[in-house]
C-alpha cells in the first residue's frame, strides 16, 4: 500500500492532554516495556538452573552421614560474609545510578556503575582469597561431594558476576556525559546484578552459613 | 483508513528496510523468516541422520552380526560392515538423542514457533530478532558439536539418550565422545532457553490489536506453553548437564558413586531427578506444539469452527501445569517411597482428563463436518490416531504394579515412540504441508503429498505397534542381540517384520525429500495468498511468502480465529469463511466489532 512504508514516531500523533508533560517524557516507550518483560522472563528460566543445582546441593548433603566430613576443613564465614555487604552495596549503588540515569544525570550514574562494578571486582578477589585459603587447606573438588558442591556453586556464581561487573564496566563508560547511555541498557544490566546479589544471599546461607 | 490502535501499533513496531547484503539477507539473518528456514533445513537435515540411525537399530535386531548393506560399506568398513555392540550403543544413544533434541525440536519450535508467531499473532518481527539469530547459531553449533563426537576416540555417546550415571560418568564412557554430546545438549539448552524467552515475550507483548489471549490461534497457544515449558525446565536439564560435565572433566562427585567415589560418591539418583524434572515438560514441549496445529488444522479442513475452543485453552494450560508433577512416574523402579510413586501415578493418570477434553473436541468439530481430505488434514487426522494410542498406553506405564512388569520393555519403546516420536513427527508434517506455500510461496504436490502420507501413517503405526507388542512379551529395550535371552528367541519373526515395516516407513520418506526439492526448485505456480481457504492472519493479511516487514499494515484483529461456515458471513461475502482481521462490507467497521469483543 503506498504511503503506509513511512517510518511513524510518537511525535506524528497526537499529543495527548498531560498535566505533566516531564512525567509524561519519562514513561516507558513500548519497546522498553518488552525488553523489561523479556528480562524478567530470563531471569525467572535462569533462577530455575539456580534452583536445580540448589536442589542437586540439597541431595548431596543430606545424603552425607556428616558435613562437613570430618577430616575436612570447615568453611570459613566471615570473608564471605563480608562479601555478602560487598555485593549488597554494590546492588545499592545500581540503584543510585539508575535514579541518576533516570534524571539526565550522566556524571552520577557514571560513577555509580563504576562503583558498582569496582565492589564487583572486590567481590571476586574476595572469592579467589576464599578458594586459595580452601585449597591450601587441603579443600580439592575432587575430594568428594562436599567439597564438589562448594566449588561448583560458587564457581558458577562467580562467573555470572564476572559477566556482570564486565557489563557494569562497560556501561559506566558508555554512560559519560554528555550523551549517557540507554535507559534499558542501564536498567537491564541492573536487574541482573539484582539477581546475581540475590543469588549469593541464597548460597551464602546454604553452603557457608547452615 | 486506520484506527488510534493500529497507529500505536505501528508506532511501535515501524517498518525497517530489508538487508541487501547476501550474508544479511540469507546468514546471518535477523528476520525471523529466514531463520525458521535456517531452523527447518537444520532440523530435517538431522532428522535423516536420526532415521538413518533408527535404521541400523532395527537391522541389528532383525539380522544381527550380518554386515549391514550400503551404510556398513561406508562408515563400519573396519568392522567388515558388522555393527558391534559399542557402536550399537553410540547408535541407539544418538538416534535418541538427534532426533529429541536436534531434529523434531528445531522443526516443530524452531521453525514453526520462529515463522508462525509474528505472522499469525500480527507482529512485525519477534521481540528480540538479534537474540532470534544467536538462538539459531548456538544450535548450531550443539549439532556440529554432535557432529563432531562421531569422530573422537572411542566413538560418540552411549550411555542412551537419558545419559544416566554412573554409565554416563568417566567409569563408563571415558571416550571424549561422550563429554561432546554432554555439552551439545548444554549449549541446545542455552539455544532453547533464547528462543523460549522470545517467543514468550513475543506473545506477550507483541499481539496486534484486537488479538486477545482468547482469540489466539490454538498453534500460538500450543507454542507459547511449549515456550514457557521451555523457559523453566530447560534450565534444570542444563544443570544436570553442567554438574555431569564437572564430573567427567573436574573430578567433582556429584554422581559418581560405588567404587570409583571418593568418601561416598554423590547420587547416581540425583541426575534422574534433574533430568527427569525436565524431561517430562519435555515430551509435552514435543506434543503441545502439535497438538495446536491440530486445533487449527482439523477446523479449517473440517470448515467449522473449533468446538470449545476455551475448553481446549484451558485443557492445555492444565496440561502444562500437570506436566510439571509428573516426572516421579519415570522413576518408579528407583526405590521411591510408595507414597510418593501413588501421588505420581495418580497426577498422571490425571494428565489424561484435560488430554481427553483436547482430543473430544477434535472429533466433536470433525462431527458433522464437510471434511476436506487434502494431506494437511490426512497428517492431522493420523495424528489424532497415534496419539490416541500413544496416550492409552501410557495408562498402563503411569500404573505402577503394571509399570514393574513392562518397566524397560520395548512396550515403553513404543509408547514414546507413538507419542514423541509418531504423533510429534506426523503433527510436524501435518505443519509442514499445511504452511509450506506460506514459508515458500508454493505448494507441495498433492499426490506424493498422498503417498507419503500413507506410507508414514501406515508405516508408523506398524513399526511402533511391533515395538509395543514385543515389549508386552517380554522383550527388554536397548539390547544388543535380544536372541540371546531363550524367551525372546520366539519374537525373531516379529522383531524382522518390524524392521521391514521400519524399512518401508524409512524409503517413503524419500517421497517427500523429492517432492520438497521439486516443489522447492522445480516449475511450480505461485500458491496464492490463501490456498486453503483459512482465515488466520498469516494467509488473510499478507501476502505468500510474506515480505520482510510482514505486515504492510499491522492488521486490527476483530474475530476469533476459527470463523467458518457462518451464514451470515457467506450472505454479504459468498465465502464460507471470514479472514480475522477481516472487515465484512456493511458492518460498522473494525472499531464497533473491537469493542464487541
Amino acid at each position: 500500500m503506498p504511503g503506509t512504508n513511512v517510518r511513524r514516531t510518537p511525535a506524528d500523533l497526537p499529543a495527548p492532554e498531560v498535566p505533566d508533560l516531564h512525567r509524561y517524557r519519562l514513561r516507558r516507550t513500548e519497546g522498553e516495556v518488552t525488553s523489561y518483560v523479556g528480562m524478567i522472563i530470563f531471569l525467572g528460566s535462569w533462577a530455575m538452573m539456580f534452583a536445580a543445582l540448589f536442589f542437586a546441593y540439597a541431595v548431596v548433603r543430606l545424603r552425607a552421614p556428616m558435613w562437613p566430613p570430618p577430616d575436612q576443613p570447615a568453611l570459613p564465614i566471615l570473608v564471605p560474609g563480608l562479601n555478602t555487604a560487598v555485593i549488597a552495596a554494590s546492588s545499592l549503588a545500581v540503584v543510585l545510578a539508575s535514579r541518576a540515569h533516570a534524571l539526565g544525570r550522566h556524571r552520577r550514574a557514571s560513577i555509580g556503575l563504576g562503583v558498582a562494578a569496582g565492589l564487583g571486582a572486590l567481590f571476586l578477589g574476595l572469592q579467589i582469597l576464599v578458594w586459595v585459603g580452601v585449597w591450601r587447606a587441603g579443600l580439592l573438588p575432587s575430594g568428594g561431594p562436599y567439597p564438589s558442591a562448594f566449588y561448583a556453586l560458587t564457581a558458577f556464581h562467580a562467573l555470572h558476576v564476572l559477566v556482570g561487573l564486565a557489563a557494569l564496566g562497560v556501561l559506566a563508560i558508555r554512560a559519560r556525559p554528555p550523551r549517557g547511555t540507554t535507559r534499558s541498557a542501564v536498567r537491564l544490566w541492573g536487574m541482573f546484578w539484582h539477581f546475581v546479589g540475590a543469588v549469593w544471599v541464597a548460597l551464602y546461607v546454604a553452603v557457608y552459613l547452615v | 483508513m486506520s484506527t488510534a490502535a493500529q497507529a500505536l501499533a505501528e508506532a511501535a513496531q515501524p517498518i525497517h528496510p530489508p538487508p541487501t547484503s547476501f550474508w544479511r539477507q540469507y546468514v546471518f539473518s535477523i528476520d525471523h523468516k529466514v531463520i525458521a528456514k535456517q531452523f527447518l533445513w537444520a532440523g530435517l537435515l538431522f532428522l535423516l541422520v536420526g532415521g538413518t540411525l533408527a535404521m541400523l537399530i532395527r537391522w541389528q535386531w532383525a539380522y544381527p552380526y550380518r554386515p549391514v548393506p550400503v551404510i556398513g560399506q561406508l562408515f563400519l568398513r573396519e568392522n567388515g560392515g558388522v555393527i558391534g555392540p559399542a557402536t550399537y550403543q553410540q547408535i541407539f544413544t544418538t538416534h535418541g538423542l538427534i532426533m529429541i533434541f536436534f531434529a523434531v525440536t528445531p522443526v516443530l519450535i524452531g521453525c514453526f514457533g520462529n515463522f508462525l508467531i509474528p505472522l499469525m499473532i500480527g507482529a512485525r518481527d519477534m521481540a528480540f530478532p538479534k537474540l532470534n539469530m544467536y538462538s539459531f547459531w548456538t544450535f548450531l553449533l550443539s549439532q556440529l558439536l554432535v557432529l563432531a563426537s562421531f569422530f573422537t576416540d572411542l566413538g560418540s555417546a552411549g550411555a542412551g539418550w537419558t545419559t544416566y550415571p554412573p554409565l554416563s560418568t568417566n567409569v563408563g564412557t571415558p571416550g571424549p565422545g561422550q563429554t561432546l554430546v554432554v555439552a551439545a545438549i548444554f549449549v541446545t539448552g542455552v539455544s532453547s532457553t533464547m528462543g523460549a524467552i522470545n517467543y514468550v515475550t513475543t506473545v506477550i507483548r507483541m499481539r496486534a490489536p484486537g488479538m486477545g489471549y482468547m482469540r489466539l490461534p490454538l498453534t500460538m497457544w500450543g507454542l507459547w506453553l511449549t515456550a514457557i515449558l521451555n523457559a523453566l525446565f530447560v534450565p534444570v536439564l542444563g544443570s544436570a548437564a553442567l554438574l555431569l560435565l564437572l564430573d567427567r572433566n573436574f573430578g567433582t562427585q556429584f554422581f559418581v558413586a560405588g567404587a570409583s567415589a571418593v568418601r561416598g560418591g554423590g547420587d547416581p539418583i540425583l541426575f534422574q531427578h534433574l533430568f527427569w524434572i525436565f524431561g517430562h515438560p519435555e515430551v509435552y514441549i514435543l506434543i503441545l506444539p502439535a497438538w495446536g496445529i491440530l486445533g487449527d488444522v482439523i477446523p479449517f479442513f473440517a470448515r467449522k469452527p473449533h468446538h470449545w475452543y476455551k475448553g481446549t485453552v484451558w485443557a492445555m494450560v492444565i496440561v502444562t501445569v500437570l506436566s510439571a508433577m509428573v516426572y516421579g512416574h519415570h522413576m518408579f523402579m528407583t526405590g521411591m517411597s510408595p507414597l510418593l510413586g501413588e501421588g505420581f501415578m495418580l497426577f498422571t493418570l490425571l494428565i489424561s482428563a484435560p488430554s481427553m477434553v483436547v482430543v473430544l473436541n477434535w472429533a466433536l468439530t470433525l462431527w458433522r463436518a464437510s471434511i476436506r481430505f487434502d494431506t494437511p488434514m490426512l497428517f492431522a487426522l493420523a495424528t489424532v490416531f497415534v496419539f490416541g494410542v500413544g496416550g492409552l498406553t501410557g495408562l498402563f506405564l503411569a500404573d505402577i504394579s503394571m509399570d514393574l512388569y513392562l518397566h524397560d520393555t520395548m512396550f515403553v519403546v513404543g509408547h514414546f515412540h507413538f507419542t514423541m516420536a509418531a504423533a510429534s513427527f506426523i503433527g510436524a508434517m501435518t505443519g509442514v504441508y499445511f504452511w509450506f506455500p506460506k514459508i515458500f510461496g508454493r505448494k507441495l504436490d498433492e499426490r506424493l503429498g498422498k503417498a507419503h502420507f500413507w506410507f508414514t501413517f501406515v508405516g508408523i503405526t506398524l513399526v511402533f505397534a511391533g515395538q509395543l507388542l514385543a515389549g508386552y512379551a517380554g522383550q527388554q529395550r536397548r539390547l544388543f542381540d535380544p536372541f540371546q535371552y531363550t524367551f525372546i528367541q520366539g519374537l525373531r519373526g516379529l522383531n524382522r517384520w518390524t524392521s521391514f515395516f521400519a524399512f518401508a516407513l524409512f524409503a517413503g520418506q524419500f517421497i517427500f525429500v523429492w517432492n520438497f526439492f521439486k516443489t522447492l526448485f522445480g516449475k511450480a505456480v505461485p500458491a496464492g495468498e490463501n490456498p486453503w481457504q483459512v482465515t488466520t492472519l498469516e494467509w488473510t493479511a499478507t501476502g505468500s511468502p510474506p515480505p520482510f516487514h510482514n505486515f504492510d499494515r499491522i492488521p486490527e484483529v476483530v474475530r476469533g480465529p476459527h470463523e467458518f461456515s457462518n451464514p451470515e458471513v457467506r450472505r454479504l461475502t459468498g465465502r464460507d469463511f471470514a479472514g480475522q482481521s477481516e472487515v465484512l462490507p456493511g458492518s460498522a467497521g473494525p472499531a464497533l466489532a473491537a469493542a464487541r469483543g
